[in-house]
């Protein structure tokens, strides 16, 4: 293993990660939405984006339109910088010739 | 249930191109289509305004003869269809992101109803002073001076250069449609101002497209 940020290397949270990433500073995008553009179960969504929200680089929150609470998610600063840096050190894996691809 | 965590990431390459596939699926899906948003606007000036310059020439002329009520009727019934089109669109792509931006779409479309309420009221109290093609002109230019402050507004909200160049060509239009006084002020607006609308529409439409 490299150095590469355990939290995010791990396919399912960093298809979270990055489809967060897309979304414009502060936004939120809702529980279902996310689930739906991500091909996730409810359960396994719910499982990663608990444990992102554990290491600060999510915020999930809780609202209500009329009675029907919406659960939403969105990258915190530190998030959007971790996931920076990760994708700066894939890049970085790429350039140098000296390092060989990892095997997982 | 829980096996993606264990779905090894193979490498740095394919890394970096589920990144940018999951990236660009959300950016689409919250994105707005330029089309659908500025060619209603544009084809209502168009065509509105088009219309009262046909109806309500320069020193009273009248280039096509149709009933008094048309040009104003058509104007409106388009820009309502437009409003209508823009808050729905607006709304169904925010069912889905909330936070910051949904709080900035709420309060844009809140302050352009409060723009037109509260130049609408004071315009309403002294037109009755005006002989008709001024008074004319007078809503005219004030309803289109509104639009162009909004757009100004928008691109300090959103920091879109776009909207600026927008809102400060409608401006001049404006400007040089008031100078240039009742009737021709009308045409104006409808080849520069719907023109342009529909022209930025599109060219924003030619530069969103996936390459």
């Amino acid at each position: 293993m490299t150095d590469l940020d355990p939290v995010i290397h791990a396919q399912a949270r960093l298809r979270i990660m990055a489809a967060l990433s897309g979304l414009a500073d502060g936004d939120r995008m809702t529980f279902p939405r996310l689930q739906q553009i991500l091909d996730m179960t409810a359960g396994n969504l719910s499982v990663h984006l608990t444990k992102l929200e554990q290491a600060g680089y999510v915020e999930v929150a809780k609202s209500f339109r009329g009675r029907t609470p919406t659960t939403s998610a969105g990258l915190t600063r530190r998030g959007r910088v971790a996931f920076e840096d990760y994708t700066a050190a894939l890049r970085a894996l790429l350039e140098p010739p000296k390092h060989h691809p990892e095997e997982g | 249930m829980n096996d993606d965590d264990d779905v090894p990431l193979e490498s740095p390459a394919e890394s970096l191109a589920l990144i940018s596939r999951e990236r660009d699926a959300v950016s689409r899906s919250v994105q707005f289509n330029p089309l659908a948003y500025y060619l209603p606007w544009g084809f209502a000036w168009l065509i509105g305004f088009g219309l009262l310059f046909l109806r309500y020439g320069p020193d009273g002329r009248v280039f096509v003869p149709m009933p008094d009520w048309l040009p104003l009727v058509a104007l409106f019934s388009l820009l309502a269809a437009a409003a209508i089109g823009t808050v729905a669109m607006s709304t169904a792509k925010g069912r889905h992101v909330h936070g910051r931006s949904a709080w900035q779409g709420a309060v844009y479309g809140w302050t352009w109803f409060l723009a037109f309420a509260g130049v609408g009221s004071t315009l309403g109290r002294f037109t009755k002073y005006l002989p008709d093609d001024e008074a004319g002109l007078l809503w005219g230019s004030a309803s289109v001076g509104v639009t162009a402050v909004m757009y100004l507004a928008g691109s300090a909200i959103w920091l879109s250069r776009e909207m600026f160049v927008l809102g400060a060509w409608v401006t001049v239009v404006n400007i040089a449609g008031v100078i240039a006084g009742p009737g021709w002020h009308s045409l104006l607006i409808a080849v520069g101002g719907g023109g342009g609308l529909i022209l930025f529409g599109v060219a924003l439409w030619v530069r969103g497209r996936p390459r």
